[in-house]
């Protein structure tokens, strides 16, 4: 990675801090990932850092943040796993439907969700639905 | 909460749950100011551990709100910081509490034989 691009990644990281924090060590954050990078330490580990850091200070209720906001920000996460998992599991069934197509319809393999025990129970009903709609089984 | 003093004694262990990253700060800051990038230098200097970025200013955040360090006012981007009294005096009562736990741990491993 050259130097404009670790110091397009650690801004891009920088802005991920509310806007409070960018204010008060915003440009002295950039400087200091230019000074570590030029030090030796991978850009991406003071990306890494930035990125926890900025979940952090978002996390940790302040007395000017009201708790919903914390709340919110932790739903968008929380919400964000849940699709990217969603996005996963329908690839699951697609590769599984490919091959056991192929093989008949006896059997019905058991779609990303399932190998991870006790995970996501609630997402993995609507991801049987559309498997089932789209290939006319049942599980 | 801004920590505070009473009759020049510390009270109870405040930076017990603070982190280690905040006790290395402030023992960095024990011999005078520094700014970001020397308490990262410093650090690794002297405890040997690699303080990310991320993790520093979020240490010196909740120091500065603790009333444990302050910042200078400095025409420059970078913001040299310093221990304060109240900071001074919690670092003391955490390294004597760190000490009395390092000598019973030293003693029990003596009388365990190891």
């Amino acid at each position: 990675m050259d130097d404009s691009q670790a110091a397009r990644l650690v801004e891009v990281t920088l802005r991920c801090y509310p806007a409070r924090w960018r204010r008060r060590h915003g440009e002295e954050a950039a400087e200091l990932a230019v000074l570590l990078i030029r030090d030796g330490t991978p850009a991406g580990s003071v990306a890494r850092s930035y990125l926890a850091g900025a979940a952090r200070e978002w996390l940790t209720p302040r007395p000017g943040r009201r708790a919903t906001a914390v709340a919110c920000a932790l739903l968008v996460v929380i919400c964000s796993l849940c699709v990217s998992a969603e996005l996963l599991a329908s690839a699951g069934p697609a590769r599984a439907a490919s091959t056991s197509q192929a093989q008949g319809r006896a059997r019905c393999r058991p779609g990303l969700l399932e190998s991870v025990p006790g995970a996501l129970t609630v997402i993995s009903r609507p991801q049987l639905l559309i498997w089932e709609a789209g290939h006319g089984w049942s599980c | 909460m801004i920590v505070t003093i009473r009759d020049g004694r510390a009270g109870r262990d405040v930076l017990r749950r603070v982190g280690e990253a905040s006790v290395l700060i402030l023992i960095s800051l024990a011999d005078g100011p520094k700014h970001g990038y020397a308490l990262i230098q410093d650090i690794k200097e002297l405890a040997d551990v690699e303080l990310g970025p991320g993790t520093l200013y979020g240490a010196l955040d909740r120091l500065e709100r603790l009333g444990l360090i302050e910042s200078l006012p400095t025409d420059d981007r970078r913001h040299p910081y310093r221990i304060t009294a109240p900071g001074a005096a919690a670092l003391r009562t955490h390294l004597d509490s760190l000490e009395r736990v390092s000598a019973a741990g030293r003693l029990r491993l003596r009388l365990g034989g190891i």
